[in-house]
């Protein structure tokens, strides 16, 4: 990965941002879901178009980065501006997240521990 | 007869003479003849004295003339021996002088051609040495972008991103010059991609080299790709013409790219609003971008652009031209032939994928019901992954499988198809989504799965024969993680206080 390979894409990471390298707005960490709210256009930025794809169901910011291959904080730049467009809409996992059950994850505290 | 004396004079003063003494003579004579003699006498003595008269005109006359002839005939004939003389000399000098300008001449040539030799091995020399210097810049220049790339996703940090990315923009233009040094010295170009190159990266590709890209607009909704023989050329190009474009309109103006494909091949446009061009100008700039002037004599040592553009335009066979903008500026062409341009297929991974797998597994067409349920996605995806050690639970896992681990059997089921549970959705979440690309999610070595660089790339790429093996893949891989969730659990159960049932 360090290494140039054939493989590599030949746009670099400035030009899908435009230049910028922070997003502006604290609306997404790594684990916010993101959910698609229109379609993708066509003429549409390809990451932006590959991210309403993507985030159909709700989709956490890592995956999405990992997915599109891409540092989070150009991710974030990204989903900034189509939020900004209403095009996606974030959420905090805490709402939608169930705790697993406390027994579970005492069970496997012991067994971490017998290991 | 005109250089020499006349005989004429001479001659009329010997008649004049000869006619007096004769006269004198015949008047003696008439006067002292008897008176009837007289008139006989005096005729006669006259006729007499005038032939006398006329014959020593005549013979005064021919030896003077005799004599003037004689002199000019000496006079000529010295003259002649002189200027054959001069000539015999002439000649010889002429022989002299041309035996010595020969070998002027051959020195000359000697020196000329030796003098060329020199020149030619140094423009040679020159050349070869400017063209290693490029190419090593070049080799650098990827290197640093590749590992600017590398930093870019190691650090988080958003001040330390900005900064990575400053530079990571100063190196691709110090790459592209070193590219167009290597273009006109005639070195191979920096990279090559193995595969075609979308638009939209060429474009972008293309307005990452300059200087002022904020400024360029890119309006394409061209899904065509780009050979990867000639991608890096036609990047090349282009970012020279969107340099010229940008450095030749005010700094506020922005730079439109559009892309249109028609019958032979793709045409971009560089549309600025920035100085109209002279017809001078326009044909100077048609000219250097025909890439019919081969050689560096013609460059202007700061422009480089029109003439890179020419040879890349002249390697791949593409077609520049210039003309006045509708925007008030310049606006250049490039045809793209269409042995250049190919299409890949939808670039989306959705549309060839989604047939082949199952539905729920596809990361596209979402499922209302576990539109809800879907997002632990990534916490409990890779908790099986997590909890299982790849290579030991593999194979005594495999087979109590089905009946150990309820959640490991869910997530099997959701990924098959069935009603989605909460865990399920995230697992399908996370199985598909390695299943994208068509293998087991690899583990690290902290036992977390690996994602894969380029995966939604290669998810793009439809290749016919493994999209109708995924499904069953899906199913094996779903179980697998089933496998080694309950070996996990297994090994926890086994000394944990309330053992519930299991195959122990």
């Amino acid at each position: 990965m360090s290494r140039p390979g054939r493989d590599d894409s030949p746009d670099r990471l400035y030009t899908l941002t435009g230049g910028r390298s922070r997003s502006g707005s604290d609306a997404f960490d790594l684990v916010t879901l993101v959910v698609t709210e229109s379609e993708p256009a066509p003429g549409m930025q390809s990451e932006h178009a590959a991210i309403l794809r993507m985030c159909r169901f709700p989709t956490a910011v890592v995956e999405i980065a990992a997915e599109l291959g891409l540092p989070v904080t150009v991710v974030r730049i990204l989903l900034a501006d189509l939020h900004d467009t209403g095009r996606i809409s974030a959420r905090h996992p805490r709402s939608a997240h169930r705790l697993p059950d406390p027994d579970i994850l005492e069970q496997v505290l012991v067994g971490l521990r017998n290991l | 007869m005109t250089a020499s004396p006349s005989p004429v004079r001479p001659s009329a003063l010997a008649l004049l003479i000869t006619a007096v003494v004769t006269g004198a003579f015949c008047t003696v004579a008439v006067v002292t003849a008897e008176p009837g003699s007289r008139a006989v006498l005096g005729w006669s003595l006259g006729i007499a004295a005038a032939l006398l008269s006329a014959g020593a005109y005549a013979v005064t006359h021919s030896v003077l003339r005799n004599r003037v002839l004689r002199e000019r005939l000496a006079a000529l004939n010295t003259q002649i021996s002189a200027q054959e003389a001069n000539a015999a000399r002439r000649s010889a000098d002429a022989v002299r002088l041309d035996a010595a300008h020969a070998a002027d001449r051959k020195a000359l040539i000697a020196a000329h051609t030796a003098e060329l030799r020199r020149a030619e091995s140094a423009r040679a020399a020159a050349l070869a040495a400017t063209a290693n210097a490029a190419g090593r810049m070049q080799a650098l220049a990827t290197g640093m972008l590749a590992d600017l790339r590398d930093m870019e996703h190691r650090h988080a940090d958003e001040e330390v991103l900005g900064d990575l990315l400053h530079l990571d923009h100063r190196t691709a233009q110090a790459g592209r010059l070193a590219d167009s040094i290597a273009v006109l010295t005639g070195a191979r170009s920096g990279r090559r991609w193995a595969r075609p190159i979308v638009m939209e990266s060429i474009l972008r590709g293309a307005m990452g080299r300059i200087g002022g890209y904020q400024r360029v607009r890119l309006h394409s909704t061209s899904d065509a790709a780009v050979a990867g023989h000639a991608a890096e050329g036609v990047m090349h190009a282009l970012a020279e013409l969107l340099d010229n474009a940008a450095n030749f309109s005010p700094p506020t103006a922005e730079v439109h790219v559009y892309v249109e494909e028609v019958p032979a091949g793709v045409i971009i446009t560089v549309e600025d609003s920035g100085l109209v061009m002279s017809d001078v100008q326009l044909r100077r700039a048609e000219q250097a971008v025909s890439g019919r002037l081969s050689d560096l004599a013609g460059l202007s040592g700061t422009r480089l652009g029109l003439a890179v553009v020419g040879r890349l335009a002249r390697k791949h066979g593409l077609t520049v031209s210039f003309r006045p903008s509708a925007r008030g500026g310049t606006g250049a062409l490039m045809l793209l032939p269409h042995e250049l341009v190919t299409h890949v297929a939808a670039t989306p991974a959705a549309a060839p994928l989604a047939p082949a797998l199952d539905g729920p597994q596809d990361l596209l067409p979402p499922e209302p019901a576990t539109a809800e349920s879907g997002t632990p996605a990534a916490s409990a995806t890779r908790a099986p992954a997590r909890g299982g050690e790849p290579e030991t639970a593999h194979e005594p896992a495999a087979e109590p499988a089905s009946g150990t681990a309820r959640p490991a059997t869910a997530t099997a089921g959701s990924a098959s198809g069935s009603t989605a549970g909460s865990a399920s959705g995230s697992a399908t979440g996370s199985a598909t989504g390695s299943e994208t690309s068509g293998e087991f999610p690899q583990f690290g070595e902290s036992g977390l799965p690996k994602r894969k660089r380029g995966r939604a790339l290669a998810a793009a790429h439809p290749e016919g024969p493994d999209a109708p093996a995924a499904p069953a893949r899906a199913t094996t891989a779903a179980s697998d993680a089933a496998a080694r969730f309950s070996s996990f659990r297994q090994a926890v159960r086994a000394n944990s206080p309330t053992p519930e049932g299991n195959s122990e």
